[in-house]
Protein backbone atom coordinates (compact mmCIF):
# COMPACT_ATOMS: atom_id res chain seq x y z
CA UNK A 1 0.00 0.00 0.00
CA UNK A 2 2.66 2.72 -1.32
CA UNK A 3 1.47 5.97 -0.86
CA UNK A 4 2.50 8.02 -3.98
CA UNK A 5 3.95 11.32 -2.82
CA UNK A 6 2.21 12.89 -6.05
CA UNK A 7 -0.83 11.88 -5.11
CA UNK A 8 -0.20 13.85 -1.59
CA UNK A 9 0.46 17.05 -3.59
CA UNK A 10 -2.40 17.35 -5.93
CA UNK A 11 -4.86 19.58 -5.49
CA UNK A 12 -8.14 20.45 -7.89
CA UNK A 13 -7.76 24.36 -7.22
CA UNK A 14 -5.69 26.24 -5.08
CA UNK A 15 -6.55 29.28 -2.55
CA UNK A 16 -3.92 31.86 -2.39
CA UNK A 17 -3.21 35.05 -0.68
CA UNK A 18 -1.59 38.57 -2.25
CA UNK A 19 -0.45 41.22 -0.17
CA UNK A 20 0.45 44.65 -1.36
CA UNK A 21 3.63 45.86 0.18
CA UNK A 22 3.02 49.23 -0.78
CA UNK A 23 0.51 49.66 1.93
CA UNK A 24 1.79 47.03 4.57
CA UNK A 25 2.56 49.25 7.94
CA UNK A 26 3.90 46.47 10.10
CA UNK A 27 1.33 46.66 12.48
CA UNK A 28 1.23 42.92 13.18
CA UNK A 29 -2.18 43.19 13.75
CA UNK A 30 -2.43 40.54 10.95
CA UNK A 31 0.03 38.36 13.31
CA UNK A 32 -1.80 38.56 16.56
CA UNK A 33 -5.29 37.53 15.18
CA UNK A 34 -3.54 34.14 14.16
CA UNK A 35 -1.63 34.02 16.98
CA UNK A 36 -5.52 34.65 18.93
CA UNK A 37 -6.95 32.50 17.33
CA UNK A 38 -4.64 29.29 16.45
CA UNK A 39 -1.42 29.58 18.86
CA UNK A 40 -2.56 29.67 22.27
CA UNK A 41 -2.03 26.51 23.26
CA UNK A 42 0.50 24.32 25.13
CA UNK A 43 3.62 24.30 23.37
CA UNK A 44 2.69 26.94 20.62
CA UNK A 45 3.73 30.09 22.73
CA UNK A 46 6.36 30.25 20.69
CA UNK A 47 4.71 29.86 17.43
CA UNK A 48 3.52 32.96 15.24
CA UNK A 49 2.51 31.18 12.15
CA UNK A 50 1.86 34.88 10.39
CA UNK A 51 5.02 37.06 11.42
CA UNK A 52 5.73 40.74 9.87
CA UNK A 53 9.40 41.58 9.49
CA UNK A 54 10.98 44.52 8.28
CA UNK A 55 13.30 44.17 5.10
CA UNK A 56 16.28 43.95 4.27
CA UNK A 57 16.83 42.31 7.96
CA UNK A 58 18.01 39.08 9.32
CA UNK A 59 13.86 37.85 9.80
CA UNK A 60 12.39 35.02 11.72
CA UNK A 61 13.84 32.44 12.56
CA UNK A 62 17.09 34.02 12.20
CA UNK A 63 18.67 34.33 9.04
CA UNK A 64 15.93 32.02 7.92
CA UNK A 65 17.53 32.60 4.42
CA UNK A 66 20.36 30.85 4.91
CA UNK A 67 18.86 27.41 5.91
CA UNK A 68 18.60 26.02 3.09
CA UNK A 69 15.64 23.41 1.97
CA UNK A 70 13.41 23.60 -1.39
CA UNK A 71 14.29 22.24 -4.39
CA UNK A 72 16.82 23.36 -7.07
CA UNK A 73 16.50 21.64 -10.47
CA UNK A 74 13.89 19.29 -9.11
CA UNK A 75 16.07 17.90 -6.52
CA UNK A 76 15.09 18.38 -2.62
CA UNK A 77 17.58 20.54 -1.08
CA UNK A 78 19.13 19.73 2.67
CA UNK A 79 18.25 22.36 4.95
CA UNK A 80 18.37 22.87 8.41
CA UNK A 81 16.16 22.72 11.76
CA UNK A 82 15.50 26.31 12.84
CA UNK A 83 16.15 26.64 16.97
CA UNK A 84 13.83 27.17 19.57
CA UNK A 85 16.47 30.39 19.91
CA UNK A 86 16.72 31.29 16.26
CA UNK A 87 12.65 31.40 16.29
CA UNK A 88 13.04 33.64 19.46
CA UNK A 89 9.01 34.61 21.35
CA UNK A 90 7.49 32.88 23.58
CA UNK A 91 9.29 34.35 26.27
CA UNK A 92 8.29 34.29 30.56
CA UNK A 93 7.51 38.25 31.88
CA UNK A 94 7.90 39.36 35.47
CA UNK A 95 4.72 40.18 35.32
CA UNK A 96 3.87 39.70 39.22
CA UNK A 97 7.25 41.22 39.78
CA UNK A 98 6.27 44.40 38.03
CA UNK A 99 2.15 44.41 38.76
CA UNK A 100 1.60 42.59 42.31
CA UNK A 101 5.18 42.56 43.79
CA UNK A 102 5.01 46.25 45.12
CA UNK A 103 8.14 47.21 42.78
CA UNK A 104 6.45 48.87 40.45
CA UNK A 105 9.19 51.61 40.42
CA UNK A 106 12.09 50.18 40.99
CA UNK A 107 11.89 47.20 38.43
CA UNK A 108 11.23 47.15 34.77
CA UNK A 109 8.83 44.18 32.70
CA UNK A 110 11.76 42.17 31.47
CA UNK A 111 12.22 38.08 30.03
CA UNK A 112 12.61 35.75 33.27
CA UNK A 113 15.12 33.25 32.45
CA UNK A 114 16.99 32.83 29.51
CA UNK A 115 17.69 36.50 27.83
CA UNK A 116 16.27 35.73 24.58
CA UNK A 117 18.96 36.68 21.90
CA UNK A 118 16.13 36.66 18.97
CA UNK A 119 12.56 37.22 18.72
CA UNK A 120 9.68 37.43 15.78
CA UNK A 121 10.44 41.21 15.16
CA UNK A 122 13.50 41.31 16.39
CA UNK A 123 15.13 43.85 13.41
CA UNK A 124 11.83 45.86 13.41
CA UNK A 125 12.53 49.46 11.15
CA UNK A 126 16.51 48.56 11.52
CA UNK A 127 16.35 48.26 7.06
CA UNK A 128 18.79 49.31 4.90
CA UNK A 129 20.96 51.89 3.38
CA UNK A 130 22.23 55.57 4.36
CA UNK A 131 20.91 58.28 5.52
CA UNK A 132 19.39 60.24 3.76
CA UNK A 133 18.40 56.96 1.44
CA UNK A 134 17.78 54.60 4.03
CA UNK A 135 14.90 52.25 3.40
CA UNK A 136 12.83 49.71 4.22
CA UNK A 137 9.32 48.15 3.62
CA UNK A 138 7.86 45.52 6.03
CA UNK A 139 6.94 41.92 4.43
CA UNK A 140 4.26 39.84 6.29
CA UNK A 141 5.24 35.73 6.30
CA UNK A 142 3.02 32.42 6.43
CA UNK A 143 2.97 29.18 5.15
CA UNK A 144 2.79 29.57 1.31
CA UNK A 145 0.52 26.26 1.04
CA UNK A 146 3.01 25.84 -2.05
CA UNK A 147 2.29 23.88 -5.35
CA UNK A 148 5.32 21.33 -4.37
CA UNK A 149 5.51 21.07 -1.57
CA UNK A 150 8.67 20.00 0.00
CA UNK A 151 7.39 19.40 3.39
CA UNK A 152 5.36 16.90 1.93
CA UNK A 153 8.02 15.66 0.21
CA UNK A 154 9.77 15.32 3.21
CA UNK A 155 7.37 13.13 5.51
CA UNK A 156 8.83 9.54 6.36
CA UNK A 157 4.95 8.99 7.73
CA UNK A 158 2.98 10.90 4.88
CA UNK A 159 1.69 13.27 7.75
CA UNK A 160 1.15 15.96 5.56
CA UNK A 161 -0.66 16.28 2.27
CA UNK A 162 -2.55 19.44 0.08
CA UNK A 163 -6.09 18.92 0.02
CA UNK A 164 -7.65 18.63 -2.42
CA UNK A 165 -10.30 20.66 -2.72
CA UNK A 166 -8.54 23.56 -2.06
CA UNK A 167 -4.62 23.23 -2.07
CA UNK A 168 -4.43 24.15 1.77
CA UNK A 169 -1.08 22.13 3.22
CA UNK A 170 -2.12 20.45 5.81
CA UNK A 171 -0.91 17.98 8.61
CA UNK A 172 -2.38 14.63 10.43
CA UNK A 173 -1.35 15.28 13.59
CA UNK A 174 -1.94 12.32 15.04
CA UNK A 175 0.56 10.55 11.88
CA UNK A 176 2.79 13.27 12.91
CA UNK A 177 5.97 11.87 15.03
CA UNK A 178 7.69 15.00 15.41
CA UNK A 179 10.62 14.06 13.09
CA UNK A 180 10.77 17.65 11.76
CA UNK A 181 12.19 16.61 8.93
CA UNK A 182 9.16 19.05 7.67
CA UNK A 183 11.65 22.09 9.20
CA UNK A 184 14.59 20.80 7.68
CA UNK A 185 12.93 20.51 4.11
CA UNK A 186 10.62 23.90 3.83
CA UNK A 187 12.96 26.73 2.80
CA UNK A 188 10.84 29.26 4.02
CA UNK A 189 11.06 28.28 7.72
CA UNK A 190 7.28 28.42 8.54
CA UNK A 191 7.10 25.32 10.43
CA UNK A 192 7.12 24.97 13.61
CA UNK A 193 7.86 21.98 16.28
CA UNK A 194 5.46 21.91 19.42
CA UNK A 195 7.82 21.37 22.17
CA UNK A 196 5.26 20.24 24.46
CA UNK A 197 2.86 18.14 22.14
CA UNK A 198 6.19 17.27 20.46
CA UNK A 199 5.00 17.29 17.06
CA UNK A 200 5.46 19.59 14.31
CA UNK A 201 2.58 22.41 13.49
CA UNK A 202 2.13 25.32 10.78
CA UNK A 203 -0.61 27.78 9.10
CA UNK A 204 -3.66 26.17 7.86
CA UNK A 205 -4.67 29.11 5.59
CA UNK A 206 -8.42 29.07 8.08
CA UNK A 207 -9.45 25.61 6.78
CA UNK A 208 -12.58 26.19 8.85
CA UNK A 209 -12.91 29.79 8.46
CA UNK A 210 -12.72 29.18 4.53
CA UNK A 211 -14.99 26.15 4.57
CA UNK A 212 -17.46 28.59 5.95
CA UNK A 213 -16.98 30.98 3.04
CA UNK A 214 -14.90 33.19 6.05
CA UNK A 215 -11.06 34.82 4.84
CA UNK A 216 -8.52 33.52 7.07
CA UNK A 217 -7.86 35.77 10.02
CA UNK A 218 -4.80 37.41 8.94
CA UNK A 219 -6.69 38.50 5.97
CA UNK A 220 -10.05 39.81 7.34
CA UNK A 221 -8.47 41.51 10.18
CA UNK A 222 -5.69 43.68 8.07
CA UNK A 223 -6.61 47.17 8.60
CA UNK A 224 -4.64 48.97 5.72
CA UNK A 225 -7.06 46.34 3.41
CA UNK A 226 -3.96 45.10 1.77
CA UNK A 227 -4.52 41.10 1.73
CA UNK A 228 -6.57 39.89 -0.89
CA UNK A 229 -7.55 36.25 -0.86
CA UNK A 230 -8.93 33.98 -3.29
CA UNK A 231 -8.92 30.61 -5.83
CA UNK A 232 -5.95 31.48 -7.94
CA UNK A 233 -8.07 30.08 -11.33
CA UNK A 234 -11.49 32.02 -10.35
CA UNK A 235 -11.25 34.90 -13.60
CA UNK A 236 -13.54 37.33 -11.52
CA UNK A 237 -11.53 37.22 -8.47
CA UNK A 238 -8.06 39.32 -7.38
CA UNK A 239 -6.19 36.58 -7.35
CA UNK A 240 -5.98 35.64 -10.82
CA UNK A 241 -6.20 39.40 -11.90
CA UNK A 242 -3.19 40.24 -9.90
CA UNK A 243 -0.87 37.48 -10.58
CA UNK A 244 -1.90 35.83 -14.01
CA UNK A 245 -3.57 39.20 -15.92
CA UNK A 246 -2.01 42.41 -14.60
CA UNK A 247 1.53 40.16 -13.58
CA UNK A 248 2.28 42.83 -10.66
CA UNK A 249 1.93 40.17 -7.36
CA UNK A 250 5.21 37.98 -7.28
CA UNK A 251 6.10 34.68 -5.19
CA UNK A 252 8.66 35.05 -3.00
CA UNK A 253 12.23 33.86 -3.92
CA UNK A 254 10.52 31.56 -6.74
CA UNK A 255 14.28 30.31 -6.67
CA UNK A 256 13.18 27.78 -4.07
CA UNK A 257 11.92 26.05 -6.12
CA UNK A 258 8.11 24.94 -4.13
CA UNK A 259 5.71 26.94 -6.09
CA UNK A 260 4.46 29.31 -3.15
CA UNK A 261 0.77 30.39 -3.48
CA UNK A 262 1.38 33.58 -1.39
CA UNK A 263 2.31 36.36 -3.69
CA UNK A 264 3.20 39.78 -3.07
CA UNK A 265 2.91 43.52 -5.01
CA UNK A 266 6.57 44.82 -4.35
CA UNK A 267 7.04 47.99 -2.83
CA UNK A 268 7.94 50.98 -4.60
CA UNK A 269 9.39 52.95 -2.33
CA UNK A 270 10.39 56.49 -2.05
CA UNK A 271 12.78 57.86 -4.76
CA UNK A 272 16.50 58.89 -3.83
CA UNK A 273 17.67 62.07 -2.28
CA UNK A 274 20.88 63.67 -3.92
CA UNK A 275 23.11 64.93 -1.79
CA UNK A 276 21.39 68.63 -2.01
CA UNK A 277 18.50 66.68 -1.36
CA UNK A 278 17.00 67.54 -4.14
CA UNK A 279 14.95 64.21 -5.58
CA UNK A 280 16.67 61.82 -8.12
CA UNK A 281 13.68 60.90 -9.60
CA UNK A 282 15.32 58.70 -12.12
CA UNK A 283 16.57 56.38 -9.21
CA UNK A 284 14.61 54.45 -7.13
CA UNK A 285 15.86 54.47 -3.49
CA UNK A 286 15.20 50.58 -2.83
CA UNK A 287 17.63 48.96 -5.39
CA UNK A 288 16.49 46.98 -7.92
CA UNK A 289 19.13 44.31 -7.28
CA UNK A 290 17.73 43.47 -3.67
CA UNK A 291 13.96 43.34 -4.82
CA UNK A 292 15.26 40.66 -7.61
CA UNK A 293 16.54 38.84 -4.57
CA UNK A 294 13.48 38.65 -2.83
CA UNK A 295 10.63 38.21 -6.03
CA UNK A 296 12.77 37.31 -9.10
CA UNK A 297 13.78 38.71 -12.28
CA UNK A 298 10.27 39.33 -13.14
CA UNK A 299 9.79 42.86 -10.24
CA UNK A 300 11.07 45.23 -12.48
CA UNK A 301 8.44 44.40 -14.83
CA UNK A 302 6.11 44.43 -11.94
CA UNK A 303 7.19 47.89 -10.86
CA UNK A 304 7.22 49.53 -14.23
CA UNK A 305 2.92 47.88 -14.47
CA UNK A 306 2.36 49.83 -11.22
CA UNK A 307 4.48 53.11 -11.99
CA UNK A 308 2.73 53.38 -14.83
CA UNK A 309 -0.81 52.52 -13.99
CA UNK A 310 0.10 54.94 -10.85
CA UNK A 311 1.10 57.45 -13.54
CA UNK A 312 -2.59 57.39 -15.47
CA UNK A 313 -4.67 58.04 -12.27
CA UNK A 314 -2.28 60.63 -11.59
CA UNK A 315 -3.31 62.97 -14.94
CA UNK A 316 -7.25 61.52 -14.16
CA UNK A 317 -7.64 58.59 -16.15
CA UNK A 318 -8.51 55.73 -15.14
CA UNK A 319 -6.67 52.28 -14.01
CA UNK A 320 -8.73 49.56 -13.20
CA UNK A 321 -5.45 48.01 -11.42
CA UNK A 322 -5.26 51.13 -9.04
CA UNK A 323 -9.29 50.89 -7.93
CA UNK A 324 -8.36 46.80 -7.18
CA UNK A 325 -5.25 48.10 -5.48
CA UNK A 326 -6.98 51.11 -3.80
CA UNK A 327 -9.73 48.82 -2.46
CA UNK A 328 -12.94 50.64 -2.01
CA UNK A 329 -15.17 48.03 -1.09
CA UNK A 330 -13.18 45.87 1.71
CA UNK A 331 -14.90 42.72 0.93
CA UNK A 332 -13.81 42.96 -2.72
CA UNK A 333 -10.60 41.58 -0.69
CA UNK A 334 -11.87 38.38 -0.14
CA UNK A 335 -13.50 36.72 -3.24
CA UNK A 336 -15.52 33.94 -2.41
CA UNK A 337 -14.91 34.34 0.90
CA UNK A 338 -16.50 37.27 2.45
CA UNK A 339 -18.67 36.12 5.47
CA UNK A 340 -18.63 37.74 8.90
CA UNK A 341 -17.66 35.05 11.15
CA UNK A 342 -19.83 36.81 13.62
CA UNK A 343 -22.79 35.36 11.93
CA UNK A 344 -21.80 31.56 12.23
CA UNK A 345 -22.17 29.32 15.23
CA UNK A 346 -19.34 27.49 15.39
CA UNK A 347 -20.02 24.02 16.86
CA UNK B 1 21.01 -15.14 23.25
CA UNK B 2 19.69 -16.47 26.46
CA UNK B 3 16.58 -14.77 28.54
CA UNK B 4 17.91 -16.42 32.01
CA UNK B 5 15.81 -17.27 34.55
CA UNK B 6 16.03 -15.16 37.59
CA UNK B 7 14.07 -14.98 40.97
CA UNK B 8 14.40 -11.52 41.42
CA UNK B 9 11.21 -8.81 41.09
CA UNK B 10 10.29 -6.62 38.49
CA UNK B 11 11.10 -3.58 40.65
CA UNK B 12 15.00 -5.17 41.19
CA UNK B 13 15.44 -5.66 37.08
CA UNK B 14 14.39 -2.79 36.10
CA UNK B 15 17.23 -1.10 37.56
CA UNK B 16 19.99 -0.61 35.33
CA UNK B 17 22.57 -1.18 37.79
CA UNK B 18 20.94 -3.76 39.40
CA UNK B 19 23.31 -6.51 40.71
CA UNK B 20 21.03 -8.97 39.48
CA UNK B 21 22.01 -8.49 36.13
CA UNK B 22 25.71 -9.42 36.80
CA UNK B 23 24.52 -13.11 36.16
CA UNK B 24 22.59 -12.78 33.16
CA UNK B 25 24.79 -13.33 30.01
CA UNK B 26 26.14 -10.45 27.94
CA UNK B 27 25.58 -10.87 24.40
CA UNK B 28 28.02 -8.22 21.97
CA UNK B 29 25.64 -7.10 19.07
CA UNK B 30 27.11 -5.35 15.79
CA UNK B 31 25.22 -2.41 14.74
CA UNK B 32 25.37 -0.94 11.63
CA UNK B 33 23.54 2.28 9.52
CA UNK B 34 20.44 2.06 8.05
CA UNK B 35 20.86 1.84 4.05
CA UNK B 36 20.00 5.19 3.01
CA UNK B 37 18.18 3.46 -0.54
CA UNK B 38 15.38 2.65 2.14
CA UNK B 39 14.99 5.83 3.71
CA UNK B 40 11.10 6.65 2.80
CA UNK B 41 11.52 10.08 1.30
CA UNK B 42 13.24 11.58 -1.45
CA UNK B 43 14.22 14.39 0.44
CA UNK B 44 15.76 12.01 3.60
CA UNK B 45 17.58 10.40 0.86
CA UNK B 46 18.89 13.36 -0.45
CA UNK B 47 20.14 15.51 2.77
CA UNK B 48 21.81 12.07 3.94
CA UNK B 49 23.23 10.98 1.35
CA UNK B 50 26.62 12.71 2.53
CA UNK B 51 26.17 12.17 5.73
CA UNK B 52 27.01 8.66 8.23
CA UNK B 53 23.85 7.27 9.52
CA UNK B 54 24.43 4.63 12.83
CA UNK B 55 26.59 6.57 14.94
CA UNK B 56 26.45 3.60 17.25
CA UNK B 57 28.30 0.73 16.48
CA UNK B 58 27.97 -1.71 19.32
CA UNK B 59 25.67 -2.69 21.88
CA UNK B 60 25.41 -4.95 24.42
CA UNK B 61 22.15 -7.03 25.63
CA UNK B 62 21.22 -8.50 28.35
CA UNK B 63 18.04 -10.65 28.86
CA UNK B 64 16.23 -12.20 31.53
CA UNK B 65 12.61 -13.53 32.80
CA UNK B 66 10.93 -14.16 36.16
CA UNK B 67 8.64 -16.03 34.92
CA UNK B 68 6.07 -13.23 35.39
CA UNK B 69 7.62 -10.54 33.19
CA UNK B 70 10.67 -10.53 30.67
CA UNK B 71 13.35 -8.32 30.99
CA UNK B 72 16.23 -6.18 28.61
CA UNK B 73 19.13 -4.36 29.53
CA UNK B 74 20.35 -2.47 26.83
CA UNK B 75 24.34 -0.90 26.81
CA UNK B 76 25.83 1.36 25.00
CA UNK B 77 28.52 4.37 24.81
CA UNK B 78 27.26 7.55 23.92
CA UNK B 79 29.11 10.57 25.18
CA UNK B 80 25.79 13.01 24.66
CA UNK B 81 22.89 12.58 26.72
CA UNK B 82 20.79 13.61 24.47
CA UNK B 83 17.05 13.86 26.60
CA UNK B 84 15.10 16.23 24.55
CA UNK B 85 14.74 18.65 21.26
CA UNK B 86 17.25 21.33 22.27
CA UNK B 87 18.79 22.58 18.97
CA UNK B 88 18.84 20.67 16.47
CA UNK B 89 18.96 17.38 18.32
CA UNK B 90 16.63 15.09 18.85
CA UNK B 91 16.38 12.64 21.97
CA UNK B 92 18.27 9.63 22.02
CA UNK B 93 16.53 6.39 21.36
CA UNK B 94 16.56 2.26 21.19
CA UNK B 95 14.21 -0.26 20.19
CA UNK B 96 13.82 -3.89 20.46
CA UNK B 97 12.02 -5.60 17.43
CA UNK B 98 9.99 -9.10 17.09
CA UNK B 99 8.64 -10.14 14.45
CA UNK B 100 4.34 -11.18 14.55
CA UNK B 101 4.36 -13.62 12.37
CA UNK B 102 6.60 -16.05 10.88
CA UNK B 103 9.35 -14.49 9.00
CA UNK B 104 8.88 -11.02 9.06
CA UNK B 105 11.33 -9.04 6.99
CA UNK B 106 13.57 -7.41 9.40
CA UNK B 107 14.62 -4.10 6.71
CA UNK B 108 11.77 -2.89 6.54
CA UNK B 109 10.32 -3.06 9.38
CA UNK B 110 7.88 -5.75 8.78
CA UNK B 111 5.98 -6.03 5.51
CA UNK B 112 1.65 -5.72 5.17
CA UNK B 113 1.25 -9.75 5.27
CA UNK B 114 4.20 -10.26 7.86
CA UNK B 115 3.83 -7.09 10.87
CA UNK B 116 6.68 -6.06 13.56
CA UNK B 117 5.67 -5.33 17.16
CA UNK B 118 8.46 -2.87 18.68
CA UNK B 119 9.20 -1.63 22.34
CA UNK B 120 10.72 1.54 22.04
CA UNK B 121 12.12 4.00 23.97
CA UNK B 122 13.02 7.87 23.70
CA UNK B 123 14.90 9.56 26.18
CA UNK B 124 12.64 12.58 26.96
CA UNK B 125 10.01 10.15 28.65
CA UNK B 126 10.29 9.78 32.30
CA UNK B 127 9.82 5.97 32.16
CA UNK B 128 8.40 4.11 30.12
CA UNK B 129 8.50 2.79 26.11
CA UNK B 130 5.72 2.11 24.04
CA UNK B 131 4.71 -0.37 22.02
CA UNK B 132 4.46 -0.15 18.70
CA UNK B 133 3.46 -2.64 15.45
CA UNK B 134 4.70 -1.98 12.24
CA UNK B 135 3.76 -3.08 8.52
CA UNK B 136 6.46 -1.50 6.56
CA UNK B 137 8.82 1.24 6.18
CA UNK B 138 6.71 4.90 7.63
CA UNK B 139 3.95 2.75 9.04
CA UNK B 140 5.06 2.61 12.68
CA UNK B 141 1.76 2.62 15.32
CA UNK B 142 1.30 2.71 18.72
CA UNK B 143 0.12 -0.81 19.76
CA UNK B 144 -3.65 -0.26 21.89
CA UNK B 145 -3.21 -1.05 26.02
CA UNK B 146 0.46 -0.76 25.99
CA UNK B 147 2.53 -2.39 28.62
CA UNK B 148 6.21 -1.59 28.13
CA UNK B 149 7.37 -0.34 31.36
CA UNK B 150 11.39 0.93 30.86
CA UNK B 151 14.00 2.88 33.24
CA UNK B 152 17.14 4.62 31.78
CA UNK B 153 20.18 5.55 33.26
CA UNK B 154 23.02 7.52 31.79
CA UNK B 155 26.02 7.76 33.11
CA UNK B 156 30.07 8.28 32.78
CA UNK B 157 29.39 8.26 28.38
CA UNK B 158 27.05 4.88 28.91
CA UNK B 159 22.93 4.29 28.37
CA UNK B 160 21.83 1.52 29.90
CA UNK B 161 18.27 1.39 29.83
CA UNK B 162 16.08 -1.72 30.68
CA UNK B 163 12.72 -2.75 29.25
CA UNK B 164 10.26 -4.89 30.88
CA UNK B 165 7.12 -6.34 29.76
CA UNK B 166 4.42 -9.25 31.57
CA UNK B 167 5.21 -12.31 29.64
CA UNK B 168 1.61 -12.49 28.84
CA UNK B 169 -0.08 -9.62 27.71
CA UNK B 170 -4.05 -9.18 25.55
CA UNK B 171 -4.72 -8.72 22.32
CA UNK B 172 -2.63 -9.71 19.15
CA UNK B 173 -0.46 -6.61 18.71
CA UNK B 174 1.58 -7.79 20.83
CA UNK B 175 4.42 -10.44 20.43
CA UNK B 176 3.58 -13.85 22.38
CA UNK B 177 6.20 -14.32 24.81
CA UNK B 178 6.83 -18.16 26.81
CA UNK B 179 9.48 -19.53 29.04
CA UNK B 180 11.20 -22.25 27.33
CA UNK B 181 10.27 -21.00 24.38
CA UNK B 182 12.74 -19.53 21.50
CA UNK B 183 11.84 -16.34 19.04
CA UNK B 184 13.52 -13.62 16.64
CA UNK B 185 14.33 -9.99 17.61
CA UNK B 186 16.37 -7.32 16.75
CA UNK B 187 18.17 -4.30 18.01
CA UNK B 188 17.99 -0.32 16.93
CA UNK B 189 20.05 2.33 18.75
CA UNK B 190 19.36 6.73 17.73
CA UNK B 191 22.05 8.75 18.92
CA UNK B 192 19.98 12.00 18.81
CA UNK B 193 22.96 14.59 18.54
CA UNK B 194 23.60 13.05 14.98
CA UNK B 195 20.34 14.24 14.26
CA UNK B 196 19.47 10.17 14.43
CA UNK B 197 15.62 9.73 14.21
CA UNK B 198 12.70 7.33 12.63
CA UNK B 199 14.59 5.33 9.92
CA UNK B 200 18.12 6.91 10.22
CA UNK B 201 19.11 5.07 13.31
CA UNK B 202 21.92 1.90 14.02
CA UNK B 203 20.59 -1.63 14.09
CA UNK B 204 21.38 -4.87 14.17
CA UNK B 205 21.66 -6.45 10.57
CA UNK B 206 20.14 -9.40 11.61
CA UNK B 207 17.43 -11.17 13.48
CA UNK B 208 18.87 -12.82 16.87
CA UNK B 209 17.58 -15.91 18.28
CA UNK B 210 16.23 -15.29 21.73
CA UNK B 211 15.38 -18.69 24.33
CA UNK B 212 13.67 -17.81 27.22
CA UNK B 213 15.30 -20.23 30.07
CA UNK B 214 12.47 -22.95 30.69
Amino acid sequence: MAIDKEDLMKSERQVAMVFDLNKCIGCQTCSVACKVLWTREEGMDYQWWCTVNTQPGRGAPKDWEQMGGGYRDGVPVPGIIPTRQECGGGWDFNYDEVFYGGKGRSVFLQPVGEQPTWGPNWDEDQGGGEYPNAFFFYLPRLCNHCTRPVCVEACPRNAMYKRSEDGVVLRDETRCRGYRFCLEACPYKKIYFNYVKKISQHCIFCFPRIEKEVAPACARQCPGRLVFVGYLDDKEGPIHKLVREWEVALPLHPEYGTGPNVFYIPPIGPHRLNEDFSIDETTPRIPIEYLEKLFGPRVSKALDTLKGEMAKTRNGDKSALMDMLIVYHWLELFGPFTRDPAELQWK
Amino acid sequence: MLAKKLTAEAKTLLDPAASAWDSAPAETIIMGGTPLVQQPSRYIRTAWSDRPIGSVRSLVVRSAHNGKEVFFLLEWRDDTQNTDYAGRDFPDSAGILFPLKGDAPLDTMGSESQPVNAWFWRADSEDGAKSITASGIGTVAESEGSSIAARAQWQDGTWRVVFARPLTVAGNQAVALEAGKSLKVAFAVWEGSSGERAGIKSFSKHWQELTLEG
